[in-house]
């Protein structure tokens, strides 16, 4: 039997997710024992397999274009799409923003600001993305497991990786599920 | 009794219980959230429905009575999912993101119940609309975007302080809660007992002092009793690194979770200088000294002045401590003066009156449960005693009706239904006047046909009109259940007769006869009763060449501190700096009352036991440590039953020990 092949990316996040995904130390190697870990954004290969993978697991939530291509991307090349932490279950900080909307978000941010001199003004580039309300990763695209936690514990973290590497769904509840 | 099924089980219940309690009472685990055991069934979150076979829908258990027959199951996959929607359309009404809240991690009822539920995403999105924040108050926050409308901080302002300040204000998913008429919390009625703080389940309602300083899982939880005032109410300290985070109510005492901004957080809010080392003056000047210096220095100048000492303690300190006191000063150094800083004002009278006749004449304070009229007198209770006043206050709303006797403003007198302000002093007129006017109304419940004094010449002395006084007697005499609460205004007196005189009105009116004792008094400080017993309640006259002040951790009045201006040798124990320990001539650091574990003697004569919670600071000893240490010094042994020394002199409550 061949191994899993497992993949990560992040969009609307902090990166705290994969941070603790590195937290589980040794015990990575146990699960590039049993996965293959192809693309994330930690390893040199950046999209997951065109060919698909089984496992894709997305940190973060969707708030421009960029997001929701690569969630998309991940989706379609997916067996089994993970939300990894509380901005792709929930929204998470970031979805902080939806409160006031974008614009005033950004109003603020890179004009209002004290910090700021008489110089600032919201970046336009042709080239960035659309920016849009901040969405928990089951808004757009349709998620097989939920991993909340903010970030989510190295140890539910090890827990998740090494079910799904072996072929079984993981049960976050008890212990292992935690929304903070 | 009721008999039904729960999940194929047989249980059987007193009449008139819900379904949910059924349950509770049989191990049935229903998840709830507006439904708080101390509070009135309100059935508006809807999470504890159950299905109930031939009934169409799921009900909520909390609001349904349980009836004979009845076939109800909790745990069905269908009522599983009703509860993942509930909680769902719960979470997406409002700002419920768990990583930014202060409860978030074990004290959230509202995330406790969505991972008994094994959710783990909402599968609605909140609305993000923002709801106002309140942070007006003084000792706590209200924040409407964590709240779920379960109205516990409503139900606990009416039902547990009778305050009614919280309510709501808009309608569906817009409702708020607000303080009165929507004012800022900290400019509305709210009386800061902090009630609602403790019921809130998540964290809409959060207390300044214990916010963010760890959830109560990572706290020592210590069941103590409230030094605040004589009504001992329980309470619950949680400590985290010997530090006091936060008081709570506890439910399983008498006081069933109440409490008043005192108890609550009014001693987490110190603001005094602590003493941490004895002190002794050294040419004019207050200078640190050891605890072995201090005690040879206090040694050498009391031993010569024995006979010659007044000694004064707080009745904030534990029976223990007062009982050594008293036996040390009145009975091992012969002292002529052995009193306590109350000086008996507030219990010296029916201290006396007792003592004469014999017998107890008060009641208990659960009385205030049951009354259906009630004559305050002399007594300022939202003031002194509050919870006692919350006991009034919050069955006002099931009728029972408010006397209030006063010459002065009364916390309480927007409340009354009658509000009598005879002349200063002319409370045994009143009484008088008020025993006259229930016979000639011929509403007497004895056979007593003429009173002491003639009804006009009563009213004369206090001042009051007929009218007035004759609704009050009727009201009085009226009732099933009056009970008499007096304070200070009647304690001052200094004629025993005015006890005589309520305890005539008293039967008159059937509050007290062979089987009911329907007279309260509200004393002083937490063991103002045990220093009433232990006859430390005379009038302070110092002539004496020392005095020893055991003050501990109270505050001292002006009037004593210039009372004590010239006394040739000062002696203070004491916790803290005050314009006393300044004038001191010796002072001696003593444990707060969290640090000392010791009994209380409540105003209702029940005896409590109040555990220890924190660990003093080094160079400080207990209230009776130092006692002891003293009777030492000064070659006196100290008398250590304090159980029977409480009990030598007959009680004006009987009491429980």
């Amino acid at each position: 039997m061949t191994k899993p092949k497992i993949s990560s990316d992040w969009m609307a996040g902090c990166s705290g997710c994969h941070m603790s995904l590195l937290d589980i130390d040794e015990r990575l190697l146990e699960i590039a024992e049993l996965a293959d870990i192809r693309a994330t954004p930690i390893t040199d290969l950046k999209e997951p397999d065109e060919s698909g993978v089984d496992v894709g697991i997305l940190e973060g939530g969707i708030n421009n274009s960029s997001n929701e291509e690569v969630a998309h991307r991940m989706r379609a090349r997916s067996k089994i799409l993970v939300a990894l932490g509380d901005c792709a279950v929930f929204g998470g900080v970031p979805a902080l923003r939806n409160m006031c909307g974008t614009q005033e978000a950004l109003q603020r941010a890179y004009v209002d600001i004290e910090s700021n001199d008489e110089s600032g003004k919201i970046p336009n580039d042709p080239e960035l993305a659309v920016m849009s309300n901040m969405r928990a990763i089951h808004e757009v695209v349709t998620v097989d497991l939920h991993v909340p936690g903010c970030p989510p514990d190295p140890d539910v973290i090890y827990y998740v990786l090494k079910e799904l590497a072996q072929g079984r769904m993981p049960e976050i509840k008890d212990e292992n599920l935690h929304w903070h | 009794m009721i008999n039904l099924t729960i999940n194929g089980k047989q249980i059987e219940v007193e009449d008139g219980t819900t379904v949910l309690n059924a349950a509770r009472q049989n191990d049935i685990k229903i998840p709830t959230l507006c439904d708080h055991p101390n509070l009135t069934p309100y059935g508006g979150c809807r999470l504890c429905v159950v299905e109930v076979k031939g009934m169409r829908v799921p009900i909520a258990s909390c609001t349904l009575p349980a009836s004979n027959g009845m076939v109800i199951e909790t745990e069905t996959d269908s009522l599983k999912k009703s509860r993942n929607v509930i909680l769902s359309l719960l979470f997406s009404e409002r700002n419920h993101f768990c990583p930014f809240c202060q409860v978030s991690g074990g004290d959230c009822e509202l995330q406790n119940a969505a991972y008994d539920e094994h959710m783990t995403h909402w599968p609605m999105q909140p609305q993000w609309t923002n709801f106002p924040v309140d942070t007006s108050h003084p000792f706590f926050i209200l924040d409407n975007n964590r709240c779920i409308l379960c109205r516990r901080c409503i139900r606990a302002c009416a039902e547990m302080s009778g305050n009614f300040t919280l309510g709501v204000e808009e309608r569906g998913s817009a409702t708020i809660v607000v303080a009165d008429t929507n004012v800022p919390l900290g400019q509305s009625t709210c009386v800061s007992c902090g009630s609602c703080v403790q019921v809130c389940p998540t964290g809409a309602l959060i207390d300044r002092t214990s916010a963010y300083l760890g959830h109560d899982k990572q706290m020592t939880i210590t069941r103590s009793v409230c030094r605040g005032c004589s009504l001992g109410c329980g309470i619950q300290i949680h400590t985290r690194d010997n530090r006091i985070v936060k008081i709570t109510g506890d439910y399983e005492a008498e006081n069933v979770g109440t409490l008043c901004k005192t108890g609550r957080f009014l001693s987490l809010d110190e603001k005094r200088t602590r003493l941490t080392s004895p002190m002794k003056r050294v040419a004019g000047q207050l200078t640190a000294t050891s605890w072995e210096d201090a005690l040879t220095t206090l040694a050498q100048n009391l031993t010569p002045l024995k006979g010659n000492i007044a000694a004064l303690a707080s009745t904030r300190l534990s029976v223990e401590s007062l009982s050594a006191f008293k036996s040390l000063f009145a009975d091992g150094l012969s002292s002529n003066m052995v009193t306590s800083i109350e000086e008996g004002r507030p219990t010296a009278i029916q201290a006396k009156y007792a003592e004469q006749n014999g017998f107890a004449i008060e009641g208990k304070l659960d009385m205030l449960r049951t009354a259906d009229c009630v004559l305050l007198i002399g007594a300022d209770l939202l003031t002194t005693h509050e919870v006692a006043g919350f006991y009034i206050k919050r069955n006002m709303p099931k009728g029972t009706r408010l006397i209030i006797v006063d010459p002065n403003e009364n916390g309480m007198d927007d409340l009354a239904n009658i509000n009598l302000k005879p002349k200063a002093g002319t409370d045994e007129a009143v009484f008088n006047a008020l025993e006259a006017a229930v016979i000639k109304e011929g509403l007497a419940h004895t056979a007593e046909k003429t009173s002491k004094v003639s009804l006009s010449s009563a009213l004369q002395v206090c001042g009051l009109s007929e009218e007035d006084l004759t609704d009050a007697a009727r009201m009085l005499a009226e009732a099933v259940a009056p009970v008499i609460v007096y304070g200070k205004g009647i304690t001052t007196s200094s004629e025993v007769s005015v006890m005589d005189a309520m305890l005539r009105v008293a039967k008159l009116i059937g509050a007290s006869d062979s089987e009911r004792r329907g007279i309260l008094s509200v004393k002083g400080e937490a063991n103002s009763l045990a220093a009433a017993q232990l006859g430390l309640d005379e009038q302070l006259e110092v002539k004496h060449e020392a005095v020893y002040v055991a003050v501990g951790d109270d505050y001292v009045t002006k009037r004593l501190v210039e009372k004590l201006e010239k006394v040739p040798y000062l002696v203070v124990q004491a916790s803290y700096e005050s314009a006393l320990t300044e004038r001191a001539d010796l002072i001696l650091p003593v444990n707060i009352w969290a640090e000392e574990a010791g009994h209380a003697l409540n105003t209702e004569g029940r005896l409590q036991f109040a555990e220890s919670a924190l660990t003093a600071p080094e160079g400080v000893r207990s209230n009776l440590d130092v006692l002891n240490e003293v009777a030492k010094q000064l070659g006196v042994t100290v008398n250590e039953d304090w159980r029977t020394a409480l009990t030598k002199r007959t009680s004006v409550v009987e009491l429980e020990m």
